[in-house]
């Protein structure tokens, strides 16, 4: 008898576990229940159809629905798992038209993702203020855009960078609001940020750093007229909230499952839950990072697809595992990119984590070529053995492809020195005589030795 | 294998220190390099709780060494104490 296999949510975790569930038992039951209208979509693509970037919304989905009912994919959309009882193995669902019933299986897996955490402060039930999540309802607000004039960024997160910079792109009034110092300062290091502020003052988006929200303030239709924040109100047509992701696991916690320090499932290298038979995948679980040991929890939609085809596989019966997560991560911001790996200075800061560090700023290209940009690198290595446990980056082009190798080196233990030597592609239009991370790298035993 | 399930009110503990520790270790080393830059200190929620983070627990984590820390932190339910498999180093030529 073939294996029955129950997928809960849709996004990229969901998917590739019902991917790597047919991809280890093609004849496994793969039955998939999402909430939402569709699956198979890019939801980190919204903000750059918003910002004129992308021409429609259609561009973002990755499949039609008829593609995994080819695969063998069984997908109940608009469907909401209510309940999930682990020792009977079934799931308690409700769909589109009221149709309940419980559903058994032999293997679950969990992809309930993300909610945005709760702003907390009064208003926060009016009307015009937008929740980036479901491409249907971004779909709606894009119209919503076409007569907005004035928008409010509540949290200059990674999402919140990106709906900023897509709103000034799309010519509208853009306000940004943070509690912190400088943008995204819980990952990046004001250096790195620094760039990106010129460049959204040059588009026009008006910064309020170190500004509290304190209430989204109501006109006569019940829609956001203004935000209040700590320096004053800021009067809007739409508030984009982009608060921290927080993992949806009311459905986990309350069928018992563990629930680690950061809200997300405990899962080990299989990606099984504490309960045998269950295993978890995307924004919902937690992770041990690599450098720190310390769990972390809300990372990307690669992240997300990679755990869900690891939990897929292993809930087939078959063995695969995921690896501690080292985060290399990327993004454009304003007119440039910015990206990372592990942690900055500010989080080593924050947490205690000694380290040494060196900084370069070196050039994309040919310094003679077209188009050449500058390229900010800084390396954090550990005191003694020089191990890079850290880096941060800032620069024209190029920076995801720093960072997906950065990741690397911090994995599989390359020092500070191995980098100072590395060698590096020169060609003029692609990229310089000097690699910037060796120019950091060599900075960086050059502070050592002074 | 028959894994002992740890206490709810650990985890909720658990959840609680990480939450406050990590906000108001954040704000504090943000502060540091704001100053260091000249730009304005962080914002945050006022009140005893808030005196108690920012003026006893900050100063007293900062005091501790780096391996203490790590121990606290290490002991803290969650996936790192579940299986998981550090790369392993590979230094020697490949062929």
């Amino acid at each position: 008898m073939p294996i029955r296999v129950v997928v809960v949510g849709g996004g990229a975790g969901g998917i590739g576990a019902a991917g790597g569930v047919k991809q280890a038992a093609p004849d496994a039951e793969v039955t998939v229940f999402t909430e939402f209208e569709d699956v198979a979509y890019s939801p980190c693509g919204i903000p750059y159809v918003h910002g004129r970037e992308i021409d429609d919304f259609a561009s973002l989905f990755l499949a039609d629905k008829q593609a995994y009912v080819d695969a063998g994919i069984d997908i109940h959309y608009e469907t909401r798992v209510t309940a999930i009882d682990l020792d009977r193995r079934t799931v308690h669902v409700e769909g589109p038209d009221g149709e309940i019933g419980d559903i058994p299986y032999d293997r679950l897996i969990v992809a309930t993702g993300f909610d945005y955490a709760d702003p907390g402060v009064p208003g926060s039930d009016l009307g015009g203020l937008y929740y980036v999540k479901n491409i249907r309802r971004a779909m709606e607000w894009d119209k919503v855009l076409d007569t907005v004039n004035r928008a409010v960024v509540v949290e200059a997160s990674p999402l919140g960078l990106e709906m900023t910079t897509a709103l000034a792109h799309r010519g509208i009034e853009t306000h940004l609001i943070d509690p912190r110092p400088w943008p995204l300062a819980d990952v990046a290091d004001p250096d790195i940020m620094a760039p990106v502020e010129e460049s959204w003052a040059e588009m026009g988006v008006i910064m309020h750093f170190t500004t509290k929200l304190e209430g989204f303030l109501g006109g006569d239709a019940g829609s956001v007229r203004a935000v209040a924040t700590s320096t004053g109100e800021l009067p809007c047509d739409l508030a984009v909230v982009c608060t921290h992701k927080q993992p949806n696991n009311t459905l986990a916690r309350t069928a018992g499952l563990e629930i680690g320090s950061t809200g997300g499932l405990i899962v080990d290298e299989r990606m099984e839950t504490s309960q045998s038979g269950v295993f978890a995948a995307g924004d919902c679980v937690e992770l041990p990072h690599g450098v720190t040991w310390v769990p972390v929890q809300g990372l990307s939609g690669s992240h997300a697809y990679a755990q869900g085809k690891v939990a897929g596989v292993n809930a087939a019966g078959r063995e695969r595992r995921y690896s501690p997560v080292y985060v290399p991560w990327a993004m454009v911001a304003g007119k440039w990119m910015i990206g990372g790996v592990s942690f900055g200075e500010t989080l080593a800061k924050a947490l205690g984590i000694p380290y040494v560090v060196g900084v370069a700023d070196g050039i994309s290209r040919a310094r003679y070529y077209p188009g050449v940009r500058k390229t900010r690198v800084k390396l954090l290595g550990e005191p003694g053995s020089l191990r890079l446990i850290g880096a941060q980056m800032v620069g024209g082009e190029g920076i995801k492809e720093r960072a997906d190798f950065l990741a690397m080196a911090v994995r599989t233990g390359i020092t500070i020195e191995d980098l100072a030597w590395m060698e590096n592609v020169y060609s003029p239009p692609i990229g310089a005589l000097n690699e910037p991370i060796a120019l950091a790298a060599q900075n960086a035993l050059s502070r050592l030795a002074s | 294998m028959t894994r002992r399930p740890i206490r709810t009110t650990n985890l909720r503990l658990a959840g609680w220190l990480r939450r406050n520790s990590e906000h108001y270790l954040m704000e504090a080393a943000q502060a540091d390099f704001a100053r260091q830059v000249g730009r304005s200190l962080p914002v945050g929620p006022t009140g005893p709780s808030a005196l108690f983070w920012r003026r006893v627990f900050v100063p007293v984590y900062r005091r501790l060494p780096w391996t203490a820390r790590r121990r606290v932190m290490s002991r803290m339910p969650g996936s790192h104490r579940r299986a998981w498999h550090r790369p392993p180093e590979r230094r020697d030529p490949a062929i």
